[in-house]
């Protein structure tokens, strides 16, 4: 091995360690702090009562949900086949195929969705009639590489033999999907579930480059900070944390590999 | 070669520096009348972004007025740098950075970034003033007799004259701050689509007509004055009302209403603004006017110009109509900061010359040219370029058949007549208009306050509601659909952290097991 003394893979971690400690431990204390203060300082739960009792908030945490979760949803039907057939072919040019899918995200995402207002506006005509499936439309377009990367790697990592076992056990090519493929791509698609569902609640850009004037939490956060509300702010803030977290439990619970698919973007 | 040269001379001056300490501690101030060392000044100015003169212009842009060419080399920053040398014989180095809104320069500033000059808009001035951030400007600074107050002998009588009516705590915006672009607002609108009448009245918003393709801004206070002027559009319109004696007060009076009924009010037609609206933009507003989303948009007269322009390219003509209600009249105007500028006094003097020196009229010029919005300086008698650009921007060509003599002496400072011009008919409906609005456009002017922090957190409170999906809008079916698939998806998830929790349990038993 001959690894010099003194010296442990360990300390490779430093950099990141304190990269942690500064942009992520420490804000996080600062959001706490404000999340429990009131403007004179004061410790106080009103911020978070005041959240789970306003019907403007409730209401755009339900949208925001809804948002992400049709997003994940229109996300996961589209990419699971798109996934599924690329992997399972014995196509030659694989990778540039795959390419193709993650190539999109090479160009700058105002970009894209800039392109696609043009493109709705040729379709639909006006797009203030459709606020909440443009959103949508603009979302998935924008997320689904998050979503065909992580089940494409899950599934062509799968071992045939699998599947011809199921075979000569007599399961037909559907049974062997269902029993066989399908639960072995689950972790695949709690990670492309978590990548997506996310941002998805909070990616405001979309909506206010889609002209959807609703709020969700990202922009309702936004609104309290330029009207000087430091604390409802992070309060929001606070709840979506406390959101991600439990969605995250969630989905690592799906995903006992620990092989990301992600890692090839 | 030459910055090898600059990084010695550096090195050199450096080292004097050192050296004359010591001797400053013993023979008294002997390194203030050294010539050779040179103290530099550091000015730390924070603009909008895209609101100066950045220079570089191509050679065929020149502004070629008859009394000389007005040309844009360097960024006007950088240009006063040499200049304050030139007059004041002090180095000094300008650090320019820039903000998107004034909430964002407010909240910069509170987290402690520290300049010694912004330019914000007049009720963040005004916040600023009441919580007691500001230096005031010096007395030198507005003596008229000195050349160099460029900014006092060039204001125009119209702003010089708001900003000495109107104070906080008693004390004068003028004491305070030095304008810089000026404006109001009003609906940048397409002819072929809507009728100048439709559109000259801020119920326009809510005008079936417009359907889903009149946009507004996205900021509260904007779419909170357009909301007001709406709901008390028959009152602000009456001839009694006009006709009163203290119209500009009580108009002011009534534009700066934030009682709770009115706040419920403006919530109402608001929301109902927003069933009617294309959507409430922060900066799609202009292309979507471009490109024909849209037939009509509140905005700035400022950006509205520069639609038009941009327009203009494609042979496609928008025009601009102030509401008959009202208009906000805004200005964005030079503040010096108490935490950068403090007691020092060459600071000071230098954010002074800054502002002076932007108020040059061949700097205004320039700015105005290249940011579209207007500027506060007129000039005066003896140099009266201002008004030339004026006339060289939009003067009737002499074979122009619909022309029309237009008045702009309430803000060159005159008697009516004295700054007419000829201009296209047109003009009076585009960028002329919306740059220097007719003096009866003015008379229906209104300034807006800022809100104080109890207003300000009610009228934010109204605006949230404005734009969340209330839940107690959704009919009680979807909203027991809506609990019910919210506590199935928690029971999932919770069942499914139970699970996984359980199963690493007993891999982690397994593995003790098989050890």
């Amino acid at each position: 091995m001959g690894a010099r003394k003194g010296f442990s893979r360990k300390y490779l971690g430093i950099p990141y360690a304190v990269f942690l400690a500064i942009f992520v431990i420490l804000p996080l204390f600062v959001i706490l702090y404000y999340a429990f203060t009131d403007g004179t300082g004061h410790f106080t739960i009103g911020n978070l009562t005041g959240f789970f009792t306003d019907p403007n908030t409730l209401g755009t945490l339900l949208y925001s949900l809804l948002i992400a979760f049709s997003t994940t949803a229109l996300c996961l039907a589209i990419s699971y086949p798109v996934a599924y057939i690329l992997a399972m072919s014995n196509l030659k040019r694989k990778s540039v195929l795959v390419m193709l899918f993650v190539m999109p995200m090479w160009i700058n995402f105002t970009l894209r969705i800039t392109a696609l207002k043009e493109i709705l506006t040729v379709v639909e005509g006006n797009l203030a009639f459709h606020p909440f499936m443009n959103s949508i439309i603009g979302m998935t377009y924008d997320f689904l590489p998050f979503m065909i990367l992580p089940i494409y790697n899950q599934i062509s990592r799968l071992d045939r033999s699998l599947l011809e076992a199921a075979a000569d056990l007599g399961a037909g090519s559907f049974d062997a999907f269902a029993r066989v493929t399908l639960p072995l791509s689950m972790p695949g698609v709690a990670s492309g579930v978590s990548m997506v569902f996310l941002p998805a609640m909070t990616n405001y850009v979309v909506l206010d480059m889609l002209y959807n004037s609703t709020y969700i939490m990202g922009s309702l956060i936004g609104s309290y900070f330029s009207a000087y509300d430091w604390h409802n702010g992070s309060m929001i803030a606070l709840v979506l944390l406390a959101i991600i977290v439990i969605v995250t439990l969630a989905t690592d619970a799906g995903e006992e590999n620990d092989q990301k698919g992600g890692a090839l973007i | 070669m030459r910055k090898s040269i600059k990084a010695f001379a550096v090195l050199a001056a450096s080292a004097l520096l050192a050296t004359s300490i010591p001797m400053g501690g013993i023979g008294g101030r002997a390194y203030a009348t050294s010539g050779t060392i040179e103290k530099e000044i550091v000015l730390r100015v924070c603009n909008w972004e895209e609101y100066m003169d950045l220079g570089d212009w191509d050679e065929d842009e020149v502004i070629d007025l008859d009394s000389g060419d007005i040309f844009g080399e360097k960024a006007l920053y950088e240009e006063f740098e040499d200049w304050y040398y030139e007059n004041y014989g002090e180095r000094v180095r300008v650090e320019y950075s820039c903000f998107g809104t004034n909430e964002e320069l407010y909240n910069m500033l509170t987290l402690g970034d520290e300049y010694d000059l912004v330019c914000p808009s007049e009720y963040m001035i005004m916040k600023l003033m009441s919580e007691d951030w500001l230096v005031p400007y010096s007395d030198t600074f507005f003596n008229t007799d000195v050349n160099n107050n460029y900014y006092s002998r060039n204001v125009s009588p119209y702003i010089k004259e708001k900003f000495e009516t109107h104070d906080i705590d008693g004390k004068l915006w003028s004491e305070y701050a030095a304008g810089y672009m000026w404006g109001v607002t009003g609906f940048l609108y397409n002819p072929d689509e809507v009728t100048e009448e439709q559109i000259t009245t801020m119920n326009a918003a809510c005008d079936p007509d417009m359907f889903r393709q009149i946009t507004l801004k996205d900021n509260v206070r904007d779419s909170y004055f357009l909301a007001l002027g709406a709901i008390k559009s028959d009152r602000l319109t009456s001839e009694e009302f006009k006709n009163d004696p203290d119209y500009s007060e009580k108009l002011e009076e009534e534009m700066n209403d934030v009682s709770d009924e009115t706040i419920a009010e403006v919530l109402d037609y608001l929301q109902a603004a927003r069933k009617n609206v294309y959507s409430f933009e922060t900066d799609s507003g202009k292309a979507d006017m471009i490109t024909g989303k849209v037939v009509a948009n509140y905005q700035w007269s400022g950006d509205a110009v520069y639609a038009m322009d941009q327009a203009e390219e494609d042979d496609y003509y928008l025009n601009f109509a102030v509401p008959k209600e009202s208009t906000n009249l805004w200005f964005d105007g030079w503040v010096m900061l108490k935490k950068g500028i403090g007691e020092d006094s060459a600071k000071q003097r230098a954010a002074e010359a800054f502002v002076n020196f932007l108020s040059m009229p061949e700097n205004a010029i320039r700015n105005m040219y290249y940011i579209g919005y207007t500027s506060v300086i007129s000039g005066n008698e003896e140099d009266d370029r201002v008004f030339e650009y004026l006339e060289w921007n939009y003067s009737a060509d002499d074979d122009e058949e619909e022309v029309t003599e237009y008045d702009v002496s309430y803000f060159f400072g005159g008697e009516p007549g004295d700054y007419t011009m000829t201009v296209p008919e047109e003009q009076t409906r585009r960028q002329l208009y919306a740059q220097y609005p007719p003096e009866d456009v003015i008379r229906r002017s209104s300034i807006m306050r800022y809100f104080d922090v109890d207003t300000n957190a009610a009228i934010n409170h109204m605006w949230i509601s404005v734009r969340c999906y209330n839940l107690l809008s959704m009919p009680i079916g979807l909203r027991i659909l809506a609990i019910l698939l919210t506590a199935g998806l928690v029971v999932l998830v919770v069942r499914a952290i139970a699970i996984s929790a359980k199963a690493r349990r007993e891999k982690r038993r397994e593995k003790r097991v098989a050890e």
